[in-house]
């Protein structure tokens, strides 16, 4: 067979339309998600034993279940005991949940990452603790982090194709549907994955970017 | 007296690393604590400002006990600076800011006024020029200087030095200890935990040797250095010549 995309050029801004539904919603859960890390991982760091192992708990059983599952959780499994999302709530539900184990993790990684020795500089010079952690410890953390971040936004980002399990109307469903209108398989899913791949790139680039100016150190 | 220490013990777990020191440091005096690795200095310098809490035993600085009820013990802190062996100076700040957050942030110090100070510290520390430059360019030697500075903005009454100078390259150990030398002229309270023993045999108004959690033997200079009465610090000495 020989590969022909002329047949799929005039579908093209609908795979950017859904392109932007892939974006969004991993915009959204990324940022939900990431406040909610923020709460977990302050839980997990704190003082106080049950908060600890609540938290604990929640990561765990979050890391170690596929999201797939989790989306059939949500839509199928809430929608048989009345409690109706539609697709774009139960993925926005499914993915900020999911986003929200992995970033908790990411950031405690990052600022126990923060040299000890910073802490106790702050310390010693009579800051109490939430000031040391807010001009010694926070910035260095979030240095730390911001790589695993743009790691976790893309993934997050690729994720975002279990949408078409339920019709969300994201990119790989949209795929779908036009792989079946068109029958132009190889030439749809490459260039699916090609807008995949640039989007990643570009995220990336991004990070990258901010990287050198927020941290000039 | 400004430091009074009485019967200190100290334990990590089951291994204990302080047993019952008991120790004065009077206004002004240059203290050089010296002994084998892992004999406990560090811990010792650390309980002095509570980086480290203590198993039993008082601590009294500048009037206040360390462990007394209503004891704030980041006031108490604001008065003791510390100096660190791994200098631990802010990466994400420039030197300036270094210096200038503590006095800003909990001494409620201007920023003008924090500016100015720091600017004199800096002068006094020989690092004018690099007031808006980031650590990461600095030697060890000129970071360590910016800590001292850094301690010195809350104008402490004790400076506590945790071997300050062991992680530079030789040829910037002299530049920090002489800011040193300058501080204890000035009449400064320090407490030097330090491998340098010339620096302890010059400055030093007093040295303690330590070993194995307990202080062995304690004195003037030539007293510790021209004629060890302990075993312990007779060997101790001998190995470093
Ligand atoms: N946070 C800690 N947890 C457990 N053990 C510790 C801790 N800090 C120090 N120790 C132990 O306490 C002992 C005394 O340590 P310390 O750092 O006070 O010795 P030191 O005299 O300063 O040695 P050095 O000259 O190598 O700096 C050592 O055996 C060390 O392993
Ligand atoms: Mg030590």
């Amino acid at each position: 067979m020989t590969l022909y995309f002329g047949d799929i050029l005039p579908y093209l801004p609908v795979m950017l339309e859904a392109l932007w539904v892939s974006i969004y919603v991993t915009l959204i859960s990324f940022a939900a998600g990431g406040v909610l890390g923020i709460f977990i991982y302050l839980a997990k760091a704190s003082r106080f034993r049950s908060l600890k192992l609540i938290s604990n708990g929640y990561i765990e059983v979050i890391r170690n279940t596929p999201l797939l599952v989790q989306l059939y959780l949500i839509y199928f499994g809430l929608g048989s005991i009345g409690i109706n999302f539609n697709p774009l709530w139960s993925v926005l539900i499914g993915m900020t949940l999911n986003n929200s184990a992995y970033t908790a993790e990411i950031f405690r990684a990052g600022i126990s990452a923060v040299p000890k020795g910073l802490r106790e500089a702050g310390t010693a010079l009579g800051m109490p603790f939430h000031q040391t952690f807010r001009y010694v410890i926070l910035k260095p953390g979030i240095r730390n982090v911001l790589p695993a971040l743009t790691n976790q936004f893309i993934v997050l980002f690729l994720f975002s194709s279990i949408g078409s399990v339920i019709a969300l109307g994201e990119l790989t469903s949209t795929l779908q549907n036009l792989n079946s209108q068109t029958l132009r398989t190889l030439e749809i899913f490459s260039v699916g994955a090609l807008l995949y791949f640039l989007t990643s790139a570009a995220i990336a680039v991004a990070s990258r970017i901010t990287e050198r100016l927020a941290f000039r150190w | 007296m400004i430091i009074t220490v009485e019967g200190l013990h100290k334990s990590f777990g089951k291994l204990e690393v302080l047993k019952g020191i008991d120790c004065e440091v009077s206004v002004g005096e240059v203290l050089c604590v010296i002994g084998p690795s892992g004999s406990g200095k560090s811990t010792f310098l650390r309980c002095l400002n509570f980086l480290e809490s203590f198993t039993e035993g008082q601590v009294t600085i500048g009037g206040h006990n360390l462990t007394g009820p209503k004891t704030n013990l980041n006031a108490v802190r604001r008065d003791v600076g510390m100096v660190f062996q791994g200098f631990n100076v802010f990466p994400h700040m420039k030197v300036i800011d270094n210096i200038m957050l503590a006095p800003m942030k909990v001494g409620k110090v201007s920023r003008t006024e924090a500016r100015t100070r720091g600017m004199a510290l800096l002068e006094k520390v020989g690092l004018t020029n690099k007031a808006d430059v980031y650590p990461s360019t600095l030697s060890g030697g000129q970071m360590q200087r910016v800590a001292i500075a850094r301690a010195l903005a809350m104008e402490p009454t004790v400076m506590l030095f945790d071997e300050p100078t062991s992680a530079l390259d030789p040829e910037t150990v002299g530049d920090v200890l002489d800011v040193m030398k300058t501080l204890a002229e000035e009449g400064m309270t320090m407490v030097v935990v330090t491998h340098e023993m010339g620096f302890a045999r010059e400055v030093a108004d007093r040295v303690l040797f330590m070993d194995a959690g307990v202080i062995v033997e304690e004195g003037t200079p030539a007293q510790i250095f021209e004629s060890p009465q302990h075993v312990r610090t007779q060997t101790f000495l001998s190995k470093l010549l």
